[in-house]
């Protein structure tokens, strides 16, 4: 009964890429492998201030930002893109401010506490 | 002198000015009744044209049934073809290579978005007929995840077209040889013309002269969220109360 259900409300849909879950997963794990293996090569070309520690720290939290996205078509679509932002890096298309633009060192924290707030003229 | 008469029959279009009336006019404006353009400076469409288009719209909903859903005329003689995102590529092949209509120039690919639909997004495809001098458009539907196949087998000219579609508004095109951003910076986040999307944009780009480098900063926008009521309590357009519809269905056979 409850199957029933439920297979009403799922929507017959057009894939992007991937056909099942395992397929999803398969491509985000080799979308991050291929980010982690040309981490070296950016901080080298790139010239950037960062340690490779600290990109590879960055990379995970950047894929690890995502990680409550469920949908297979939702999952495709940012592999997609994180795919175009890779070629993006790799050829030099971007410069380094597009680099250190994911490490957002110039913006300066919220204040959180009662004090910092009232200092900031915020509430 | 010559002014005369044009004058007086202004007037004498003008609906009657009591508030009852107008009310009424309002009311029963769904009423589609079809005017005679008068005006001088209108363009009129012609009718032997019309005709024509018509006829050719209705050839080609029965020759593919399957993908078009809607033949309709709009501005009184612009063809416009609402077909099923399945069919883009069989839709415009056929307008391509059908010998009567040769609609061999893809003069642009347009988007809009509807966030209140099911499928919020259109695509509309502005085709021309060298040929037989002629145009004809093309539209179909999508959302933000489902993927419409690129037509850049049949038109080359939408390389660039589906890319800048692919930029603005985030709609995938399957099979496009080379989809990337075409317009926005690298780095760039998100579709600028979606509706969500607001006017400042997210994100702030100065030149940082500690770091020696151009950084990116989050926008603090002065409210949080904004409804845009865009209805109002008043008639904006007057003018137009009994103007004809913006588009008109041709009728075809459909089983």
């Amino acid at each position: 009964m409850t199957s029933q259900a439920v297979r009403k409300t799922l929507k017959e849909v057009k894939p992007i890429l991937s056909l099942n879950r395992d397929e999803a997963r398969r491509r985000v794990l080799n979308l991050y492998k291929t980010w982690y293996r040309q981490l070296p090569y950016i901080v080298q070309t790139y010239d950037i201030p960062v340690s490779v520690d600290k990109c590879k720290k960055k990379l995970r939290e950047e894929f690890t930002k995502y990680s409550e996205s469920n949908d297979i078509r939702l999952v495709d679509m940012l592999v997609i893109k994180g795919q175009m932002e890779l070629k993006e890096v790799v050829n030099v298309w971007k410069q380094k401010g597009h680099i250190m633009a994911y490490f957002k060192d110039t913006v300066e924290p919220k204040p959180k506490d009662f004090l910092s707030k009232f200092l900031n003229g915020k509430d | 002198m010559l002014l005369r008469p044009i004058l007086s029959k202004l007037v004498r279009n003008r609906p009657l000015n009591s508030p009852l009336i107008q009310n009424a006019s309002r009311v029963f404006s769904t009423e589609v009744e079809k005017l005679e353009e008068t005006r001088p400076t209108v363009r009129k469409p012609n009718p032997v044209a019309r005709g024509q288009l018509a006829d050719f719209g209705k050839y080609v909903a029965e020759c593919m049934p399957k993908y078009i859903q809607k033949i309709q005329i709009t501005a009184g003689d612009e063809l416009e073809l609402l077909i099923a995102p399945e069919g883009v590529v069989p839709v415009l092949q056929f307008l391509k290579d059908h010998h009567n209509a040769q609609f061999t120039n893809l003069s642009d690919i347009a988007g809009m978005d509807v966030p209140a639909r099911p499928y919020r997004f259109e695509i509309i495809y502005n085709l021309l007929s060298v040929r037989f001098n002629s145009r004809i458009r093309v539209k179909t539907y999508t959302d933000e995840l489902t993927p419409i196949e690129s037509c850049n087998d049949v038109h080359k000219a939408a390389n660039w077209y589906e890319r800048e579609i692919w930029d603005m508004y985030g709609v995938f095109f399957s099979n496009h040889p080379d989809l990337r951003r075409i317009l926005t910076d690298y780095g760039f986040e998100g579709h600028p013309f979606r509706k969500d999307f607001p006017l400042s944009g997210y994100v702030e780009v100065r030149y940082d002269d500690e770091k020696k480098r151009v950084v990116v900063e989050p926008l603090e926008l002065a409210q949080e969220f904004r409804k845009f009521e865009l209805s109002a309590p008043w008639e904006q357009f007057p003018n137009f109360r009994n103007a004809n519809p913006a588009s008109e269905e041709v009728p075809t056979d459909k089983k």
